[in-house]
């Protein structure tokens, strides 16, 4: 095997990121992960667990790691903080009711330490709902300004048509890639 | 039952055992990552063949960068649509860098690495002072109703004064009072029958809440439904397109199609049910299912709205997440005997 190719391997090796989907049950997590695979979305359970999924996308290798959000499996989330590359937060952007409890659950993952590297996307998703709140109006009630401990960004989405997913991915990648990939 | 088994298969299960074995795996990994880490290092020292690719790198990237810059500087003074497409061009670029970047980590040497990334920076940071200098963001307007009192004698720019501040509600209650204002349902009645129609519910988020003593007929295809502190009423809706929320509910009967059934602190209630996927509960007992056994002249119709499966129904399948021994079921639903079913629907 000649240098190259070896150099090309490990290449391969290391563009590996792992991203943890987290939120409120549903918020449309399982269907995003889904809906981003084009598998069927019809058919998709409260989930019970994690689901996992390892995806090619931009030469890039991800797993992501789906997380059931009910709260009976909340204190089970931080069981899959380890090496965690970057965080996305799945908001139901019609779900104004628990906004606060969604708001709450968001900024106590922030203090978690084994996070502390992670690059935060913030999924506002169900913007196909007309009910559905703005990704301004999320933005101020997560009172994500605040944050300063992380790269964030908020993207308003649709897991049902798809609208922005990649485009929420692609900075997710952008900016992971920015940090793990070349600072060492 | 293959469907459920397939569905299952990626799943994996929270519990302890999972967890150990998960920290294992996840040791393993970190470990792969170090010795890479350290096989690259070594690959990166003892070897030239990056030299040319690591030329063509600078060349190129310093190129890109010099273009940024000017797109940057001719931004002052000109008028707004100059400075917007100008912003977009050099923000463009600007990620096509930060792409490049990337894929030519593997050809650099660390210097050259850190000063790449330094340089991005630099850019980044010019562009979203630019950006802020010529094209000045619109203030959220939640934020602009409270301020628009004082904007006569204040800047826009300045933050809000102290006295404002304390009035102020935050961000959350202001999304409350919104959702009071445009929710759509029945709250707080005792002894009723309340009803609503197609057009009313239509694609909508419908909550019922504080009810007692009341039938309820909900005739058309909602997105979402919410049912929150129920006692003794009959609560049917049409096919609901994604899920349905029972909270603190009892002594009831229920009865819709929905895509996902998610039951919290309810006791004995009746669910007839058609769910796409699955039922869960989480905090019940008592709770009983059996197939949906009632119709309105526009079912059909609101079920292909919702856009629903009329042929999959797994009212049988429920998820307890407080019993998650697998193998037993659990002792907080039951199915109701078919001679125990409910058949007559007359209000
Ligand atoms: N209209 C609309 N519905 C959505 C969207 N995303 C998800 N849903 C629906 O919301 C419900 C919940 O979606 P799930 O993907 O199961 O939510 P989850 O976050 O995985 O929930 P848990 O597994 O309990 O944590 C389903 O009925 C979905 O069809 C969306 O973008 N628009
Ligand atoms: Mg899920």
């Amino acid at each position: 095997m000649g240098l190259l190719t070896i150099l090309k391997k490990m290449k391969q090796k290391e563009r590996e990121m792992r991203l943890l989907m987290l939120g409120l049950d549903n918020a449309g997590k399982t269907t995003i992960l889904k809906k981003f695979n084009g598998e069927d979305v019809s058919t998709i359970s409260p989930t019970l667990g994690f689901n996992i999924k390892t995806l090619e996308h931009r030469g890039f290798k991800l797993n992501i790691w789906d997380v059931g959000g009910q709260k009976s499996l909340r204190s089970y989330w931080r069981n899959y903080f380890e090496s965690t590359d970057g965080l996305v937060w799945v908001v139901d952007s019609a779900d104004r009711l628990r906004l606060e409890d969604c708001r709450q659950e968001l900024s106590a993952l922030l203090l978690e330490e084994r996070l502390a590297g992670a690059t935060l996307l913030v999924f506002a998703n169900k913007q196909d709902l007309p009910g559905a709140l703005s990704k301004e109006a999320i933005r101020e009630a997560l009172a994500l300004d605040e944050i300063k401990s992380h790269h964030w960004c908020i993207i308003g989405c649709s897991a049902v048509t798809g609208e922005n997913l990649l485009a929420g991915v692609d900075w997710l990648l952008d900016d992971i890639a920015a940090r793990i990939f070349t600072a060492d | 039952m293959d469907a459920a088994a397939e569905v299952r298969q990626e799943n994996g299960f929270a519990g302890e055992s999972g967890a150990t074995k998960m920290q294992e795996r996840l040791q393993k990994r970190h470990q792969a990552r170090t010795e890479d880490a350290e096989r690259r290092k070594e690959a990166k020292e003892s070897q030239s063949v990056a030299e040319e690719k690591g030329e063509y790198f600078s060349s190129t990237f310093n190129r890109e960068r010099l273009c940024i810059e000017e797109l940057l500087s001719g931004c002052s003074g000109a008028d707004r649509a100059t400075v917007t497409q100008r912003l977009e061009e050099a923000t463009a670029k600007t990620v096509r860098l930060q792409k490049f970047l990337n894929d030519s980590v593997l050809f650099l040497t660390q210097y050259e690495l850190r000063q790449a990334q330094a340089a991005l920076q630099k850019l980044q940071t010019s562009l979203a002072e630019t950006r802020e200098e010529a094209l000045p963001k619109k203030k959220f307007a939640f934020r602009a109703r409270t301020k628009a009192a004082d904007k006569a004698s204040a800047p826009v720019s300045d933050p809000a004064p102290p006295d404002v501040a304390s009035a102020t509600p935050t961000g959350a209650a202001e999304v409350d009072g919104a959702a009071a204002s445009e929710q759509c349902g029945f709250s707080n009645m005792d002894n009723e029958f309340l009803t609503k129609t197609s057009e009313e519910i239509q694609k909508r988020d419908v909550l019922l809440t504080h009810l007692s003593n009341c039938k309820v007929r909900l005739l058309g295809s909602p997105s979402t439904l919410h049912l929150k502190h129920i006692d003794s009423c009959e609560i049917l809706c049409g096919p609901v397109s994604s899920s349905v929320f029972v909270d603190h509910c009892r002594n009831s009967t229920l009865s819709f199609p929905c895509q996902q059934l998610r039951t919290h602190n309810t006791t004995d209630t009746q669910v007839y049910l058609h769910v796409t996927s699955r039922a869960i509960i989480e905090d019940c007992h008592g709770v009983s299912f059996a197939p949906l056994s009632w119709s309105y002249p526009t079912l059909e119709e609101d079920f292909s709205v919702s856009g629903l499966d009329r042929d999959r129904n797994n009212w049988s399948q429920v998820d307890d997440f407080n019993w998650l021994a697998a193998g037993t079921p659990s002792p907080n639903w039951t199915i109701i005997p078919e001679s125990e079913r409910k058949t007559n629907w007359d209000p």
